[in-house]
């Protein structure tokens, strides 16, 4: 006998991602699974550029929706799906700093340089060498920006991605870090000032401005 | 707009996150402002050109996250899996469809209240005071007590036939105790009588007609009656096509009296039921001149008149 394999009913393509949750609320898995479809891309870029490392950030996207699973039930459609979504990843994203850097204060206080090699391995933290190899492979304006944001301190890195790569509005950022909308816009305008310095020495920049 | 109000918004502008007439406001202070409008296209132009690249996720992530959902399904603790179950039953209590559905099965059932008969309007059976249901009232006839017949006899033009729905009060006969109990016939022929009419009350024809029979074949005061009462005995147990000849025969046992005159009658019925219209003619005619039967017996004839001979 031939094997056929059951076709899952079919979600709407169009639906928004508020409906979907609710959907997934009330069981259906496919409508979870056209969640992961349309946000795990960006999930891992954010988490990527936070974490300067492919395993660490492979790692973040998926706690980030296994805790979406867990707390679905709370989440309420009247609210924005991407902010809770983000609001999700960008605590686990700041578990995983924190919790790298931890490690390495406690190994440079060790002082033992073979542990400290296993650190700079995990990748976890910023300045570290996947980073680097990373940015080796990108265009040079691209590996400026990698690297500018490298620089930037964890709060102006945050709410730049949250801008430029989950596209929220800035009311959203706000309520994502558990800060002020002028806040946001303060640390915004920073990131981007410390990226206009470094872009500004780039034949492409100056042709934008013309 | 001034200076310090775009420096607030500037972001905001920048990212159109700005309603319609302040975006435009602040659209046009930068044509005027040369630092402001400088302040605009740095920013713009950082947006640009320093776009954030964006790389494709390994390819087993997307599967890989999926595991982890079914994963953290079958880990979540029984309290939210319940309120997961009671959410899905809301959502289908809440859909107008079912509200709709509820609302029109409600009104059925109280139409059906409002419009179901009334007790007893059409499960009544009327019985009557012996025992015998209404609609056999037309077959058999019931013969009062003796104290009636004896009136009957004395009076001709009465007639034999009870109307159930006008039953005659009459002593309980029905049984040996009964007996004992009620007051005691004056001769032998009496209680069989009596015990006769009680098998007829409880239904016991075929007992009942052999008993009339037997009375009937002693020829005592009480053969008449007993004859036409074992006829419609008879016709109680088997119908007309039993019943017919032994009317028959008690008319022509008993041509002068009155249980005679009715056996006429009622085998002239029979007759007539059993497509036998010359004989039921032949009774008819013969209860021409019997006072108490002629009108009935002409009516009889003439409603005959266009059946076969």
């Amino acid at each position: 006998m031939e094997y056929r394999p059951t076709v899952p009913p079919a979600v709407p393509q169009d639906a928004s991602d508020e409906m979907l949750m609710v959907r997934y609320q009330r069981g259906d898995r496919q409508a979870f699974a056209e969640i992961v479809r349309r946000h795990h891309r960006r999930v891992y870029n954010f988490a990527l550029l936070q974490l300067c490392s492919e395993r660490a950030a492979e790692d973040a996207a998926e706690d980030a929706f296994r805790r979406l699973v867990q707390n679905a039930a709370r989440f309420k459609h009247e609210a924005r799906f991407s902010t809770w979504l983000y609001r999700i990843v960008h605590e686990v994203c700041s578990r995983a700093l924190e919790s790298g850097r931890a490690r390495r204060a406690e190994q440079n206080a060790i002082r033992d340089d073979a542990l400290l090699l296993e650190t700079e391995e995990s990748g976890i933290g910023r300045h570290s060498a996947p980073a680097l190899e990373r940015a080796k492979g990108l265009s040079p304006i691209a590996a400026s920006v990698v690297g500018a944001l490298d620089e930037l301190p964890d709060d102006q890195r945050a709410v730049f991605l949250l801008k430029e790569v989950a596209h929220l509005p800035l009311r959203d950022i706000a309520e994502v870090t558990d800060t002020t909308e002028h806040a946001v816009k303060t640390r915004l305008r920073y990131a981007l000032d410390r990226l206009q310095r470094v872009l500004s020495g780039f034949e492409e920049y100056a042709r934008a401005l013309r | 707009m001034d200076c310090e109000k775009f420096d607030r918004i500037c972001l905001d502008f920048l990212y159109d996150e700005l309603d319609e007439l302040t975006h435009a406001g602040a659209k046009r202070h930068t044509e005027h402002c040369l630092r402001c409008r400088d302040i605009a296209a740095r920013v713009r132009a950082t947006r640009e050109v320093g776009r954030v690249p964006e790389v494709d996720p390994p390819e087993g992530l997307e599967v890989r996250i999926l595991v982890a959902e079914r994963r953290a399904r079958a880990e979540l603790p029984l309290r939210q899996r319940f309120g997961r179950v009671l959410s899905v039953l809301a959502s289908y209590a809440m859909r107008p469809q079912l509200a709709m559905g509820a609302l029109l099965l409600l009104v059925i059932a109280s139409s059906m209240i409002l419009f179901r008969a009334r007790p007893g309007e059409q499960m009544n059976v009327f019985v009557t005071e012996r025992g015998i249901p209404e609609s056999d009232s037309d077959t058999v006839a019931i013969l009062p007590l003796r104290t009636r017949i004896k009136d009957a006899e004395d009076a001709p033009r009465a007639r034999v036939s009870v109307n159930a729905r006008q039953p005659e009060p009459a002593p309980d006969v029905t049984d040996a105790t009964s007996e004992s109990t009620a007051p005691a016939p004056a001769d032998t022929a009496d209680r069989d009588y009596e015990r006769a009419l009680a098998a007829y009350r409880d239904r016991r024809f075929t007992e009942a007609e052999e008993r009339f029979l037997a009375i009937a074949a002693r020829g005592a005061e009480k053969a008449p009656a007993a004859a036409l009462q074992a006829a419609q005995a008879a016709r109680a147990r088997s119908g007309c096509p039993a019943a017919a000849p032994l009317f028959e025969k008690a008319y022509q046992r008993f041509p002068h009296t009155q249980p005679g005159q009715e056996a006429a009658w009622q085998a002239a019925g029979c007759y007539r039921t059993l497509g036998d219209f010359e004989r039921a003619r032949q009774h008819y005619q013969a209860l021409l001149d019997r006072p108490g039967y002629a009108d009935r017996a002409q009516a009889a004839l003439a409603s005959m008149g266009d059946s076969p001979r």
